[in-house]
């Protein structure tokens, strides 16, 4: 099977501005591929060019085998979209709309359609004027859904989403995984990705700083302890592997890299504990060891 | 007074152009009146010809003597109002509904302010903005020779008219649930107006010894109307040109009323919902591209529905008096300048301005991708298995029956209209004509897709500034004695009159659009999306 997404030192300049800057991204058939990078970083970018809407300055660009600026048409009869800020025309209706886009790429599946819009909660009877983002996000998610496609690109799906509707989002992108297709998912939430994606790329800059699955990412992490223990911070920070001891209230708090985890474990229970708490590491963490910023709460 | 400041801030630019803008017209046009008409032998003819016809009295207004100011206030007292009017509804939208729309008034009501707040100040700088454009339009008259008392009392008029449609405006912006409609409501209330004193002028009984009219009932259900009775410049009536300010104090009063009473956000009317599926019509992207110029489409086509009737009922009153005066001759002859009868010099000129009216329909179908693009609708379009080139060409493809649809009906309705006043022959010369300025209006609307395709950010400038252009150099050009190099620049000049003896032009014209519309096509292949 052909892959499904591949750039090699993708490079995209807008004026002087380097958009791109030699991102290298490759998703496999069939995997649900977390596209994960704060605002500005170049992910929306990466998808235009993807779709080809926007031509690369440099680096190559393949999706479903194909060129995306040279075999746009034919590339998008397999795909379904959503962008990340939906914008409707005021006077159609959101079924009217739904209707025009499924019937550009060969027309929805009724009972599929059906079933979207009362799992999604949607009105398809109020003009596109009068719907809020999240509303005008529904429209677009009911539309790529509602005909199957090889392979969905997101663009911030959840964006506008409450947490019912993201729990409703995370079931179809389940759906569509069961059925064989691809996803690439871009997002800066990284509960929603943690969620829903086995493989993950973090773009920074317009350059992709990290790429694997979760569990090859967590590596990179520290495991965060808040203890209550006899130890005193000195022994604590005396041991290898830990980081950044410090007080909290009446615990001790910090951070312990992965693989020192079981001897950090052993000492504790020697010092004695009446109270623990460990955070896994999370996406958060990654994000903030990639773009060096500090924790701010 | 900080929402004041605030509203008056925001708003300081588009307001000043439409005050200037109307002043501009207002001394342009006084300036041209007397100078054009000089002597009362020519303005009482002018009058006259007013009077029996009463299609002219419902585009115009009531006369009232063979003065120079008499003739103007015939001229254009009702064209201000109506552009004063829509001045200020869309103003009371853009402060009004627009804002709570789009969450502004939220942020501001959560402020230590007064819930009637952004009303009150919305309705001073209203009545600020008028009380300028009534000092500026009282200038403008003074400038162009007119005499103080008339001008005040015109000045008035305009005020009083401009705040009525205030309070209309802001009553509008209560009831309507968006914007879109808010401002539909305004304009819909202002054309009204126009409309009603229209009919009631129209159906008066002329005083042709005394050059004036008695106008009808419905004269007296617009606010324009009562302004029109105040005779500025004649008679000077302050009283009528007062009485606007009547509906201002009903219609603001009932807003402030209602908008106290009502939670923000909701409104008296509520949206209309629309139908939970696509008709096949949408389902293609001709069809989507038909849709969104359906609304505009309708206007435009009304307006070439009434220009070509309109000379059925000018015909015989316009030969009347063409023969008798020949400077209204003269004027027809500059806009058609090949033609030696009078209505076929009539008929030239008509249909020269509806193929305009046509190319501006098309331009706004065309310029919607454009709408599209820039908003982010065009994103998700170009996604599906749609070609930019498909994409511009299905919305060229309904310019261009845009065009089709408004000349081949105002060709219709001028053939019906001089066939009702018995002169068949000339029935079909109307129609022929309207065809003849289809590919002339064509070119200005392939132009417009080229200008998308090759230059997107400018696009929608330069492709009114080409609209624009032509039309000067093709209605005002010869009037201008503009050199032909200059006049050849717009393909209006190139339009045959009928009967045809040289079809060269229009084949040359032909040529020209086939070969814009497959420019556009291939250089769109080429451009990125473009935001």
């Amino acid at each position: 099977m052909t892959i499904a997404i591949h750039t090699r030192g993708l490079v995209k300049t807008f004026g002087r501005v380097r958009a791109l800057d030699g991102l290298d991204l490759t998703v496999e058939p069939g995997e649900v591929h977390g596209f994960l990078g704060p605002n500005g970083s170049g992910k929306s970018t990466t998808i235009r060019v993807l779709l080809g809407l926007l031509r690369a300055s440099g680096g190559s660009a393949m999706v479903l085998g194909l060129d995306p600026w040279r075999d746009a048409v034919a590339i998008h009869r397999r795909l379904a979209y959503v962008p990340g800020d939906v914008s409707l025309w005021p006077n159609l209706s959101g079924g009217e709309t739904i209707d025009l886009l499924t019937s550009l790429r060969g027309g929805a599946d009724p009972g599929l359609r059906a079933r979207l819009l009362s799992d999604f909660e949607l009105d398809p009877t109020t003009r596109g004027r009068a719907y809020s983002k999240g509303n005008r996000q529904k429209v677009a998610l009911v539309a790529a859904f509602a005909r199957r496609a090889e392979l969905y690109l997101f663009d911030e799906p959840t964006s506008g989403l409450d947490p019912v509707m993201e729990e409703v989002f995370r079931r179809e992108v389940e759906r569509v995984r069961g059925e064989g297709a691809t996803v690439l998912l871009s997002s800066h939430i990284l509960s929603e990705v943690e969620q829903l994606c086995e493989k993950v790329t973090i773009v920074r800059a317009g350059k992709a700083v990290e790429s694997g699955s979760l569990s090859e990412l967590r590596h990179l992490t520290r495991t965060s302890f808040h203890v209550a223990t006899g130890a005193t911070p000195a022994e604590l920070a005396a041991l290898p592997g830990v980081h950044d001891v410090h007080r909290e209230a009446d615990r001790l708090a910090f951070d312990v890299d992965t693989d020192a985890i079981g001897p950090v474990l052993t000492a504790l229970t020697a010092a004695g504990v009446s109270a623990m708490t460990v955070a896994p590491p999370s996406l958060e963490e990654l994000f903030l060891r990639h773009y060096g910023d500090r924790v701010e709460s | 007074m900080a929402v004041l400041g605030q509203q008056l801030r925001r708003d300081r630019v588009v307001l000043s152009i439409w005050i200037v803008a109307i002043a501009v017209l207002l001394a342009g046009s006084a300036a041209a009146v007397s100078s054009e008409f000089t002597g009362a032998a020519a303005r009482a003819a002018v009058l006259q010809l007013g009077l029996a016809t009463p299609s002219l009295l419902a585009l115009r207004g009531i006369p009232n003597g063979d003065s120079a100011g008499s003739l103007l206030w015939f001229q254009v007292f009702a064209f201000l109002a109506v552009a004063g009017g829509l001045m200020n509804t869309f103003f009371a939208t853009r402060h009004g509904r627009a804002d709570e729309e789009q969450g502004r008034r939220e942020l501001l009501a959560a402020g230590a302010i007064g819930r009637l707040a952004p009303l009150v100040a919305t309705a001073m700088l209203g009545l600020l903005a008028n009380l300028v454009l009534g000092v500026l339009s009282a200038l403008g008259f003074l400038v162009a020779g007119y005499d103080g008392t008339g001008a005040l009392v015109a000045a008035t008029g305009l005020t009083s008219c401009g705040l009525a449609f205030l309070g209309v405006g802001m009553l509008a912006g209560e009831l309507a649930a968006t914007s879109r409609s808010a401002n539909s409501i305004g304009v819909v209330a202002v054309l009204l107006a126009y409309a009603l004193r229209g009919a009631g002028d129209a159906l008066g009984t002329p005083h042709f010894e005394k050059l004036t009219l008695t106008p009808s009932w419905p004269s007296w259900l617009s606010p324009i109307g009562w302004a029109q009775q105040s005779f500025a410049f004649t008679e000077n009536r302050v009283g009528p040109a007062l009485l606007p300010l009547a509906l201002a104090a009903l219609a603001g009063g009932i807003a402030f009323a209602v908008h106290a009473r009502r939670d923000l956000g909701a409104s008296l009317l509520p949206e209309r919902s629309g139908p939970a599926h696509a008709g096949v019509g949408l389902r293609s992207m001709l069809g989507l591209a038909a849709r969104l110029a359906r609304g505009a489409l309708i206007a435009w086509a009304v307006g070439g529905v009434l220009l070509g009737a309109l000379i059925g009922t000018l015909t015989n009153a316009v030969a009347g008096v063409a023969a008798s005066n020949p400077q209204i001759t003269q004027v027809l002859k500059a806009f058609a300048p090949n033609r030696q009868d009078t209505v076929g010099l009539l008929i030239g000129a008509i249909m020269l301005m509806t193929g305009m009216m046509a190319a501006a329909a098309g331009i706004q179908a065309v310029l919607r991708v454009r709408g599209d693009e820039t908003d982010g609708r065009a994103e998700p379009l170009l996604a599906l298995a749609v070609s930019r080139a498909r994409w511009l060409g299905s919305a060229l493809a309904v310019g261009l029956a845009a065009v089709a649809v408004v000349l081949v009906l105002a060709g219709i309705a001028a053939f019906a209209g001089l066939a009702a006043s018995g002169r068949l022959s000339d029935s079909w010369r109307a129609v022929e004509q309207a065809l003849a300025e289809l590919p002339a209006a064509f070119t200005i609307v392939a132009a417009a897709a080229v200008l998308i395709a090759i230059v997107p950010r400018a696009s929608i400038l330069l492709a009114w500034l080409v609209f624009a252009a032509a039309i000067v150099i093709g209605l005002f050009g010869p009037l201008l004695t503009l050199p032909t190099g200059v006049l050849d620049t717009s393909p209006f000049s190139h339009v045959p009159s009928v009967p045809f003896t040289d079809w060269g032009p229009t084949v040359v014209l032909l040529v020209v659009d086939a070969a814009l519309v497959a420019l556009a096509l291939v250089l769109v292949r080429r451009r990125e999306l473009s935001s």
